[in-house]
């Protein structure tokens, strides 16, 4: 799924100490992998080059076989909006759209994620209503302003939206920082079950250890980065 | 499609900054067209104001100066012409019809005009219209009046009224010539021009107050008389070709220095001296729309700073740089566009509001029709104008996206 070998990555060319390197990761297809490391361990910036934001400076970077270190800007934002679905830590969601169509958002700008929701569903609404229920958002919720919404809630339009037209990769960043404790893990088995149903494989970032205990894999960023090979 | 309903929803969402921004465009854009009607048909009003005659002779002034005397009623003409002189030319080959004008009296305020009754016949205005009576007919003795439309309204007269005149212009004239009452015989349509403030009465009828005399009373057929001068005349020949060289022969006259003018040449040469002023008025509505859109780059620039989470979203859902520079233009297109709409909702209204009081006030009259290809041009050229302007936040909001990536900012 996730194959990285040789990795460098600088923000700045001036850099002389690379903001990131990782000798060798792999991710298999539908893995739940936790990754953690504390603030400025460089977390952000490899979820950047995993989105395909960002290219690595040299080593290489392949998602699906593809290797995105070697697509150009364009194909790398299309690559992302056809596989990628992506789940900020909050504060997720368009205000002037509705719970309903910020869902629809997520398959709007890829062809290819708007025949996966079709397959499933009619329309891409009775598509986005699937998601949004299977996630525990109740219809009452699903045409009302965003700003009505609880962080928990807003959070499972949220990841709705990411699973809408079934993305190979699903990306979630500190996902549920802002949620209590017990919100948290409900979240955090509402995506896995989400993820099992689609094949989905999640990459979920947190600095939260506290977290770990509930993924079968977990990496630690500030070890993979000590590697030696 | 998906960014032309976010760029709405986003609008609507911020429907606060957004309608002010379309008002103050809105705003500018009916200010922009009215100022440009006003203009063209003011215009157009001004030299609509006589045609069909060929030459005005008056005594020798400036051209603009016996213009304004004999048509607008603007100034004194210091000196008239000599009746022999009037018979003189008259009689000139290629003659069709001659209206003498006497003016230098009023009736509360109005200019009174002593003439023919060839001035109902052959005095023209806009594109060669004949005056037409709303009421009644033309003067037939030497005590009848016809008013001009506006003078009607105005002073609330109707046929059958008697009135008096004073000699002099004026409210205040110490001299009213009260045993010399007039009966109102006709009232004008209305045509827009300064023959609406006139009082015509028969050019014998001026005499007759001026020398002081009693009997007007009696049954005179002779309703021109024989003046020892008059102000000005009106001339109309049978082909257009004579014009140039019977004005060459007038103002080469030699008993009598004398003045022939082509009324629309002159008409011209006063507009343009005019010209200035409505540069400068439309220089002003052009900056009035120059800042309503600086109005607009101002608040989008603003709002572009707290959105740089929505776009940041937007690129997470597979939005490419240049969609999110797509949808920020159609922002501003959207802005300017309702504005020009709205703006001219608010330009017809306005115009309607004030075509009677423009027509009355200033004889301009205002025609309610479909936008003109010029005024379609002019909207064009907002809307251009509205179009870069949005370009700025739109090219902004590109590098912000390549620059944030998706990393939230704020």
């Amino acid at each position: 799924m996730i194959n990285i070998q040789r990795l460098s990555f600088k923000w700045h060319s001036q850099q002389t100490i690379p903001t990131l390197t990782i000798p060798s990761l792999v991710i298999e297809h539908g893995e739940h992998v936790f990754l953690h490391g504390p603030s400025g361990s460089g977390k952000s910036t490899l979820l950047s080059l995993l989105a395909g934001i960002n290219k690595p400076n040299s080593g290489t970077l392949s998602v699906l076989d593809i290797n995105l270190a070697q697509l150009s800007h364009r194909k790398r934002d299309a690559f992302r909006s056809d596989h990628i679905g992506y789940i900020f830590q909050n504060f997720n969601l368009l205000p002037y759209l509705s719970p309903l169509e910020n869902v629809m958002l997520g398959c709007q700008f890829s062809k290819p994620r708007q025949q996966n929701a079709l397959q499933q569903s009619d329309t891409l609404a009775l598509e986005a209503q699937r998601l949004l229920g299977a996630l525990g958002l109740s219809s009452e919720h699903h045409h009302r302003s965003v700003a009505d919404l609880s962080i928990g809630q807003q959070q499972r339009v949220a990841a709705a939206r990411a699973f809408i037209g079934s993305p190979e990769l699903i990306i979630a960043d500190e996902p549920t920082s802002a949620l209590d404790a017990a919100n948290r893990t409900a979240f955090i088995e509402l995506l896995f079950a989400q993820a099992n149903l689609v094949g989905s494989t999640l990459v979920f970032v947190s600095h939260d250890e506290n977290l770990q205990a509930l993924f079968n894999r977990s990496i630690s960023l500030v070890d993979i980065m000590e590697q030696v090979i | 499609m998906i960014l032309i309903k976010l760029a709405y929803k986003s609008l609507l969402n911020r429907r606060g900054s957004a309608f002010l921004t379309l008002f103050t465009i809105a705003i500018s854009v009916m200010l922009l067209l009215s100022i440009e009607r006003v203009r063209v048909d003011a215009k157009s009003s001004f030299s609509n104001t006589i045609s069909g005659t060929d030459l005005i002779v008056g005594a020798r002034t400036g051209d603009i100066q016996l213009l304004l005397s004999s048509v607008f009623r603007i100034g004194h003409a210091n000196n008239g012409v000599s009746w022999q002189s009037y018979e003189y030319i008259k009689q000139q080959r290629g003659v069709n019809w001659t209206i003498p004008l006497s003016l230098g009296d009023s009736h509360k305020g109005q200019a009174v005009l002593g003439t023919s009754v060839d001035y109902f016949q052959h005095y023209k205005f806009a594109k060669k219209q004949p005056l037409s009576f709303s009421q009644g007919r033309t003067f037939a003795h030497l005590d009848e009046v016809v008013l001009g439309a506006q003078v009607a309204a105005k002073l609330g007269y109707s046929l059958g009224d008697n009135i008096v005149i004073s000699h002099g212009m004026g409210n205040t004239s110490f001299h009213h010539h009260d045993d010399n009452p007039f009966t109102v015989v006709g009232i004008l349509d209305a045509t827009g021009t300064p023959v609406d403030k006139t009082l015509h009465i028969p050019l014998a009828a001026i005499e007759l107050i001026h020398s002081g005399s009693h009997t007007s009373h009696e049954q005179h057929d002779d309703l021109t008389g024989e003046p020892k001068q008059i102000t000005a005349f009106l001339v109309g020949f049978d082909s257009p070709l004579y014009t140039l060289q019977v004005r060459r022969n007038i103002n080469q006259y030699k008993p009598e220095a004398l003045l022939a003018i082509m009324p629309g040449v002159t008409l011209r040469e006063l507009w343009e001296m005019l010209t200035i002023v409505e540069k400068i008025l439309l220089l002003f509505s052009i900056v009035v729309v120059l800042v309503s859109l600086l109005g607009m780059l101002t608040t989008l620039l603003a709002n572009l700073n707290q959105r740089r989470r929505e776009l940041a979203i937007l690129r997470s859902v597979g939005a490419r740089p240049w969609h999110l520079f797509t949808l920020i233009s159609i922002e501003s297109l959207l802005i300017t566009f309702l504005g020009c709409l709205v703006g001219c909702g608010l330009f017809y209204l306005l115009m309607s509001l004030a075509t009677g009081y423009l027509q009355s006030n200033a004889g301009i009259t205002i025609t309610i029709a479909m936008l003109s290809s010029y005024e379609l041009v002019l909207i064009g050229a907002i809307m251009t104008a509205g179009f870069i302007v949005g370009l700025i936040p739109s090219t902004r909001a590109y590098f912000y996206s390549l620059s944030d990536g998706m990393s939230i900012k704020i």
